[in-house]
């Protein structure tokens, strides 16, 4: 049986199974029950019967003898529709045998027609009362019936139950079902099997092994009660027989195999059923889901169409560029999705379709407007769409790129143009000319002419902008309002422009005329107020010229100049006020035309003022000069009679000192008389000279006033007072001379012992060559002289002579020296010691002389001489007023002892 | 006159005489009367012929540290201010 069970395995689950080989195992079982076991017999004859009754009660009857209850075959054939739950062939009602026999026959046919082949089953047998044909009759539609379809997996009837029991009571452990009879016989397992599907009907965990029975009729109670299983089994028989009867087992079993697998049949087919359900709701979920994706889809096209085709075009490229962005992200990220979506959607509906064909379901229909073809047409629409609308995103790119160039270039130009023009209208409006100088004034005349040159220059510019801005309105720019306005600005400034710089060029034309005219009159201003103030400035010196007159002729003349000079004022004012009308008149264009004028004449420092001022200068100057004038002619005459004074004296007193001067030299000269009455007269002389000195101090006073004025000529008399002074002084010494003279004389001829005829007779001589008459001898007349008087000389006598004569080298010889040179020849010399010893006499014979001595001894002159010259002596034997004549006398000579 | 110094090397002598005047010597000559200034006499015995440094016709050119300018009249005095010492330079 085993291998039976082996073979039945390989074997699918289907209940339309190869009943063949089930055949052969029924048959192999049949036959071998025939050999049944009496226990057996009654225990399947209990269980046969309590099964059939549970089938039949539904039919509403029952069995009581299985034997006997089939011999008629009408509940049997009652059984079999019950089992089967399909008609049989109505039964005959006879109640004859073989009204029985057919009955059965046609319960045993059904039973064949339902595959199973029934060997050694006779429909008579049955009739008969043939147990255990009835017997193994019943179990064969058990089997047939109750197991033969029990599929477990891949197991089915006898194995399927095994296997069936084997998985339901794993869980027990204590319960191990390898059989349909020893492993049964503790109750155990049945127990297990109510309690693994109604948990709630036994408390499994207070069941125990050893106690079977107790097992078994728990399990038939609860199965009688609760599961409508009969019981078909009893206990003590299961539990007393060491092999219960495994037909009765398998039975029972089967009971409620198909009580719990009914459930779980239920079970199954209602899985089967959702499984089916499942498939039906998934492809309705399917056609849901793929209307509702279509939909979305179609939506979603719905909605971007117009997106696409909208054609509103932006302002800016960003918009624009934005859009195209816009579009670019559609096109990478938002449509692959769709396009999945549509894909998906074609595949949903492809599966959707071949999975209802193949489940026998109608097509798909989708609703209306989703089907494929309207999802396809659509989509073909959205890429028509797309394309236009790349195009035209491109295309209005370009043109917005352009407009963009252009208004950049708009923007530029003008950029740079108001920057040119900037501040410029200030500059032309400026009133810089009005306190400018002709060069400046120039100067800015040619900056404004090389502005208005710049200015033309940029004329085309302005036009280029216009231009630009009109391309700009026809390729209707979007900021076409802004560019309009700009470039109204800049041409409303162009003209603005254009007339400032002409009103300018006029005002600076107008300005520079005046700053000429004022300009020329500056210059002439200049040429003539240059020479009127030099003439001034001479003027001024002139009128205060510091004058030394030193005659009234002189002053004269200065006050006729002077009168000169005033008779030339008129004509000066007259220029003055010429000079300065120029002035005014600068004033006068200047206040006229409102010019500033910086008050510097350019081609002059001298300012009006200056003349002005100057000129009231001058004007004062001239009264003063008059009195000046007029002061100093008083003062020359006072000074001219001075002069006159001092004239009157010097010709009375200058020819007198003259003629005394002539009559003393006479007196020395000529040779009248002696010595003595020579000294007389020339005392005489002296006398009158002293007298006549008050002349000479009045004169002197005269001359003083004279100084103090300031009086260095004098044009009333030759005689100056130095020449009165000198001829004064020149008569004293001359007098104090000639009376010295007579005095040497007389002393040197005491001295020498000359008589006055010898003397005479001197005179004569030197007279005679005393050529000039001077009383003095040049070398030459001396040494006529002495060739005359027989003296032969040599030069170097003549020389020593000269010397010895004129030891002073005066060049002169004296009429005294004269004398001495001649008288030498004859006279003792005295030497220094002859003179000491003179005086030695004098001071008796002492070592010096007193005062007292030289006074007593010598003549008065000649003793204050000696007095005055002689130095004190220095001895100890010197008394107070002691003086040395001895050096004294050598010193005379030449020498002096010390 | 006095003339111009010639550009003769002159050699000059200095001496100290001291007791007073009188002092041994004669000068001669002077600015008066257009000579130099010559020792002309020494006498034998007097405190210049004892100092044996001075000779006849030397001239006297410094008289007590005071240069002479040549007048006689000058150097009597200064030489005869001199009361115990008398400082002289000649030259010669």
């Amino acid at each position: 049986m085993m291998t039976a069970v082996e073979s039945h395995m390989t074997y699918s689950n289907s209940y339309t199974i190869n009943n063949e080989t089930v055949y052969m195992t029924q048959e192999d079982d049949w036959d071998r029950d025939l050999l049944l076991d009496p226990a057996w017999e009654k225990q399947q004859r209990k269980t046969f019967t309590a099964w059939c009754n549970s089938h039949l009660r539904k039919a509403g009857t029952a069995i009581e003898n299985i034997e006997e209850d089939f011999k008629n075959g009408l509940k049997l054939m009652l059984l079999l529709e019950v089992i089967s739950g399909e008609r049989l062939p109505k039964p005959d009602k006879g109640k004859m045998r073989f009204h029985k026999i057919a009955n059965v026959n046609k319960a045993l046919d059904f039973i064949c027609s339902k595959g199973v082949k029934l060997v050694s089953i006779g429909a008579e047998e049955i009739t008969d009362g043939n147990g255990k044909m009835t017997l193994g009759m019943i179990w064969t539609i058990i089997l047939r019936f109750a197991i033969q379809d029990i599929s477990v997996e891949e197991t089915s009837a006898k194995e399927g139950l095994l296997l069936w029991c084997q998985r339901k009571t794993a869980p027990y452990r204590n319960v191990n079902v390898q059989n349909f009879h020893i492993s049964w016989k503790d109750g155990l397992a049945l127990c297990a099997l109510i309690h693994r599907h109604r948990p709630d009907l036994i408390d499994y965990s207070k069941l125990r092994k050893d106690d079977p029975i107790g097992n078994l009729n728990t399990a038939f109670e609860v199965a009688e009660k609760f599961l409508d299983i009969p019981k078909m089994l009893d206990a003590e028989d299961i539990v007393n027989t060491p092999k219960p009867d495994e037909k009765a087992i398998m039975t029972y079993v089967s009971c409620f195999y198909h009580a719990f697998a009914g459930a779980e049949q239920a079970e199954t087919a209602a899985n089967r059923i959702c499984k089916v359900l499942a498939v039906n709701q998934e492809n309705e979920k399917l056609m849901e889901e793929y209307e509702k994706l279509a939909s979305e889809l179609l939506e979603w096209i719905r909605r971007t169409i117009p997106w696409l085709e909208n054609r509103t075009a932006e302002q800016t490229m960003r918009a624009m560029q934005q859009k195209l962005e816009d579009f670019r992200d559609y096109r990478r990220i938002h449509k692959p999705p769709r396009v999945q979506e549509k894909c998906q959607l074609e595949i949903n509906f492809n599966t959707l379709q071949t999975k209802l064909r193949l489940s026998n379901r109608p097509a798909f229909m989708p609703s209306e407007g989703k089907m494929v073809s309207d999802i396809a047409n659509a989509w073909k629409g959205l890429e028509g769409v797309e394309k236009g609308y790349e195009e035209w995103l491109l295309t209005e790119i370009r043109r917005l790129e352009r407009l963009d160039h252009l208004a950049e270039k708009f923007k530029q130009k003008c950029s740079m143009h108001e920057s040119w023009t900037g501040g410029k209208e200030e500059l032309l409006s400026q009133k810089d000319y009005e306190s400018a100088s002709l060069m400046e004034i120039r100067a800015l005349m040619r900056k404004h002419e090389a502005f208005e040159s710049d200015l033309a220059a940029h004329q085309d510019r302005v036009e280029q902008i216009a231009a630009i801005a009109q391309e700009l309105n026809e390729l209707d720019y979007h900021d076409a309002a802004s560019v309009n306005a700009r470039c109204q600005g800049i041409c409303d400034q162009w003209d603005n422009l254009g007339t400032l710089t002409q009103k300018r060029r006029d005002a600076l034309e107008r300005v520079e005329k005046l700053w000429e005219t004022i300009d020329q009159l500056y210059l002439e201003f200049a040429k003539r107020a240059a020479p009127f103030n030099n003439w001034m400035d001479g003027a001024m010196e002139d009128l205060q010229d510091m004058f030394i007159v030193h005659s009234i002729e002189e002053i004269q003349s200065l006050i006729t100049a002077h009168d000169q000079f005033k008779a030339t004022l008129p004509e000066a004012d007259k220029e003055r006020m010429a000079t300065m009308g120029i002035h005014n008149e600068i004033l006068k264009i200047a206040q006229t035309y409102g010019i500033k004028l910086s008050g510097i004449n350019p081609y002059t420092n001298l300012s009006p003022q200056d003349i002005s001022s100057k000129w009231d200068a001058v004007k004062h100057l001239v009264p003063l000069r008059d009195q000046m004038l007029q002061e100093e002619v008083a003062r020359q005459q006072a000074n001219e009679r001075l002069r006159r004074q001092f004239a009157a004296q010097a010709n009375i007193i200058g020819p007198w000192i003259q003629t005394k001067m002539e009559e003393i030299s006479h007196v020395s000269v000529d040779i009248a008389g002696s010595l003595e009455e020579q000294m007389n007269s020339l005392k005489q002389y002296e006398g009158n000279i002293i007298n006549y000195k008050s002349n000479i101090d009045k004169l002197e006073g005269d001359h003083q006033l004279s100084q103090e004025s300031l009086i260095f000529d004098n044009k009333h008399t030759n005689y100056t007072m130095e020449h009165v002074r000198v001829g004064w002084e020149q008569l004293l010494t001359t007098i104090a001379r000639t009376i010295n003279e007579v005095e040497n004389q007389i002393l040197t001829r005491d001295a020498k012992g000359i008589s006055q005829e010898q003397l005479n007779e001197f005179r004569a001589s030197f007279n005679h060559f005393d050529r000039k008459r001077n009383g003095m001898m040049d070398p030459d007349d001396f040494r006529a002289c002495l060739i005359s008087m027989g003296y032969d000389l040599g030069e170097v006598e003549f020389a020593r002579i000269m010397t010895l004569v004129d030891p002073n080298n005066t060049g002169v010889v004296t009429f005294q020296a004269f004398i001495d040179f001649m008288t030498r020849e004859t006279a003792e010399t005295d030497t220094a010691e002859q003179v000491m010893a003179s005086f030695k006499i004098l001071a008796s014979d002492k070592n010096y002389i007193t005062v007292d001595e030289l006074r007593r001894e010598l003549p008065p002159d000649q003793a204050e001489y000696c007095i005055s010259r002689m130095t004190r002596y220095i001895g100890g034997d010197g008394a107070t007023g002691a003086l040395d004549y001895i050096s004294f006398s050598s010193a005379l000579y030449g020498e002096s002892d010390l | 006159m006095e003339t111009v110094e010639q550009l003769v090397s002159f050699l000059h002598i200095q001496v100290q005489l001291s007791g007073g005047a009188p002092w041994g010597f004669t000068l001669k000559g002077g600015l008066e009367h257009g000579e130099p200034l010559i020792i002309t006499k020494i006498e034998d015995g007097g405190k210049v012929a004892l100092c044996e440094k001075l000779k006849v016709g030397d001239e006297l050119i410094n008289i007590n540290g005071s240069a002479l300018y040549g007048s006689r009249q000058e150097a009597l005095i200064l030489i005869k201010g001199s009361y115990r010492i008398l400082k002289l330079a000649v030259r010669r």
